[in-house]
């Protein structure tokens, strides 16, 4: 437990050095801009930016590419309540009630009782973060491939069970990113898999090229069929409404650490961001007293969303930093940056690359906090991006996830797969299957599979290897109950009603 | 809607079929070192088939008792507004074969500003020229990330 003390102070003077430091400034400032941006969040502005870390230092690189994560969490924010146009879907729950307050008058004070939640959210993820990790860590460090593959398989069962799609949908979504990530060269034997003869195949495809395309284009494809109308409030933050909104969240204490603990529950598992927001929303509004404020403007209904999506967000670092599973598209690509580095997430992480990791975590605190001052101070700026004309910023959107698809492997196919994926995501999220789940079967294919190989191999050709003590099998068993949870619960249900009156 | 949602969930039977003629073309039994190339691949087709088979075969059962609703998967109207943004894309990336990615995007951005936006050459001239010029010099110089040149990207040279 000192250990960890020594550590994480050790981390956050390496994230608070004058260099680091200026570059989180950048990521957050990048972040907010690209969280208030419509066609682009949290995802695909990280999978954007990955080229321009390759040339820094891996502690430099990865505190840039969080900090733009931090900062597209503030900034989804930003939209929802002024434009009530939510720029992240996590930030779908806050437009409920943000928008009515701020259409009452009171933008400034919905603006600081959401950042100041998303503080509050960030910071107990942040010790959650620091103190399970390394805990995590250690237990990890016990897993073979047997339960490395049991820990995926509940991942996707979680999208199956609890994603809330269709079970259909979300299947073929999963096998499809699978599909495309067996796409070239077979990593065990080296044999070629659906190249057809063709040299741009064999290169296969790559994730981050799917994130720009699916979440980039795909959704810019959306918010043009639905006919861009940015009406705005002009918000201004003054030191009354930081004092109000201060005060709001010291009443609403309890929606406040529900909503935060919540988030942190959620955004342990995969998708967690916004069903954690309306999740935290739907209690929130159940435990109020006066249930009719909610919708017009009730403080309660920013504070819970807003925390929950926070804490989910700095939770899902977890998983990903432990395990080597990222919970969620963002979590993906950040993954993907930790690779390009050469660094494995996953429990030796800790073990080889220690300053690394408390570094990572380090900057989690240092991030929040300047975050939180810098969308304080200056979300008129922030806002303003969105009175530029939707004509200008499209193309430049477009421009950008070009050169960002480019980038990634110096491949002029690359563009034209983000094309491809740009209709392939527009689709997608019309006729409701799920996007997330596709683009982690596609960052995880490889992994799964080498995984699954190597446990068959040692348990001889016999799926019961995946079924051993201690730790696959009780993983395992949690993962077939909650891809059955639908099922299983719609059972309990319909028992519940025949014993009860009727 | 509906006639959306059977070519897509055929698109992902077609897929499954090609997934599971290749896996078998590369073997996907179990070798002499254990599951060979074309084993995950195998069942990852199956289950792609069977899944969008069930699709397919619900989305057939709705078709022909209800027959194709009248929502569309691109709502009246919107299809113009997607295809002028979805077709110069296309012609920005098909340009950057010729021009260079950069060169091409200030091609997109002044016809787009000016063809959709309706926007006065005082702001379309500026904004795209000088933002290409800004990404070139931060990605092509200052990060040294080569961005394409396309065929005549060799005899451009900028003095910075």
């Amino acid at each position: 437990m000192v250990e960890n003390f020594h550590n994480l102070y050790m981390g956050i003077s390496v994230a608070a050095q004058p260099y680091n430091f200026m570059v989180a400034m950048i990521g957050l400032i990048l972040g907010v801009i690209v969280g208030v941006l419509p066609g682009l969040g949290g995802a695909n502005g990280v999978a954007i930016l990955i080229p321009l870390t390759v040339t820094m230092q891996p502690i430099p690189g990865i505190i840039l590419l969080s900090s733009i994560y931090w900062g597209a969490l503030y900034g989804g924010s930003i939209t929802s309540i002024l434009f009530n146009i939510p720029g992240e879907p996590w930030s779908v729950a806050t437009t409920f009630d943000g928008y009515p307050m701020a259409k009452k008058g009171h933008a400034g004070k919905a603006l600081v009782i959401s950042f100041l939640s998303h503080g509050v959210g960030a910071v107990i993820g942040v010790i959650l973060l620091s103190f399970f990790a390394p805990i995590i860590a250690e237990f990890a460090l016990k897993f073979g491939p047997a339960e490395i593959f049991s820990v995926m398989f509940l991942t996707f069962s979680a999208f199956v069970g609890l994603g809330g799609k269709s079970a259909m949908k979300t299947l073929v979504s999963i096998f499809f990113g699978f599909t495309m990530a067996a796409v070239g060269m077979d990593i065990v034997t080296g044999q070629l898999r659906m190249t057809f003869g063709s040299i741009d195949l064999m290169g296969g495809f790559n994730f981050i090229v799917a994130v720009i395309g699916l979440f980039g284009l795909g959704e810019i494809f959306l918010t043009v069929e639905e006919g861009l109308k940015m009406e705005g409030i002009e918000a201004k933050v003054t030191f009354k409404d930081i004092r109000e909104g201060a005060k709001e969240l010291a009443i609403h204490w309890k929606t406040l650490l529900m909503g935060t603990l919540i988030g942190c529950w959620m955004g342990l598992k995969p998708g967690g961001a916004t069903p954690a927001s309306f999740m935290a929303y739907g209690f929130a509004k159940q435990a109020a007293r006066n249930k009719d404020e909610f919708g017009q403007g009730a403080a309660a209904g920013i504070i819970a969303p807003e925390a929950a999506a926070h804490g989910a967000g700095t939770s899902a670092t977890l998983p990903m930093i432990t395990l080597g599973i990222p919970g969620s598209p963002t979590m993906a690509v950040i993954m993907g940056g930790l690779m390009i580095f050469g660094l494995t997430p996953g429990p030796m992480l800790f073990k080889e690359h220690a300053d690394f990791v408390w570094g990572l975590i380090g900057s989690c605190w240092v991030g929040n906090f300047i975050g939180l001052f810098i969308v304080l101070a200056f979300t008129p700026l922030f806002a303003a991006v969105l009175k530029v004309r939707f004509a200008i910023l499209m193309p430049a959107i477009v421009y950008v996830c070009a050169i960002g698809a480019y980038a990634v492997n110096n491949r002029m196919i690359d563009c034209y797969y983000m094309l491809g994926f740009g209709v392939l995501g527009y689709i997608f999220k019309k006729l409701d299957y799920p996007l997330a789940p596709m683009v982690l079967a596609l960052v995880l294919g490889d992994m799964a599979e080498a995984a699954m190989r190597q446990a068959l191999i040692m348990g001889q050709g016999s799926p019961v290897v995946f079924f051993r003590f201690p730790i696959a099998l009780p993983v395992m068993t949690a993962a077939i109950i909650i891809f059955f949870w639908p099922s299983i619960s719609g059972i309990i249900r319909k028992r519940r009603i025949k014993v009860g009156p009727g | 809607m509906r006639k959306a949602e059977l070519f897509t969930s055929l698109f992902f039977v077609v897929i499954g079929i090609i997934t599971i003629v290749d896996a078998v073309r590369v073997g996907f039994q179990w070798g002499s070192s254990g599951p060979e190339s074309g084993w995950f691949p195998f069942y990852l087709g199956v289950g792609t088939l069977i899944c969008s088979g069930v699709i397919t075969v619900e989305n057939l059962a709705r078709f022909k008792k209800e027959g194709a609703s009248s929502a569309r998967l691109i709502p009246e109207g919107a299809l113009t507004p997607i295809l002028w943004v979805l077709l110069p894309s296309v012609g920005m990336v098909l340009l950057t074969e010729v021009l260079g990615l950069h060169a091409a995007a200030a091609v997109f951005l002044a016809f787009y500003m000016r063809a959709v936006g309706k926007i006065g050459w005082i702001t379309v001239v500026p904004v795209s020229t000088l933002t290409p010029l800004a990404l070139y010099v931060i990605f092509d110089r200052a990060f040294l990330i080569p961005l394409p040149g396309g065929m005549l990207g060799k005899f451009i040279h900028l003095p910075f």
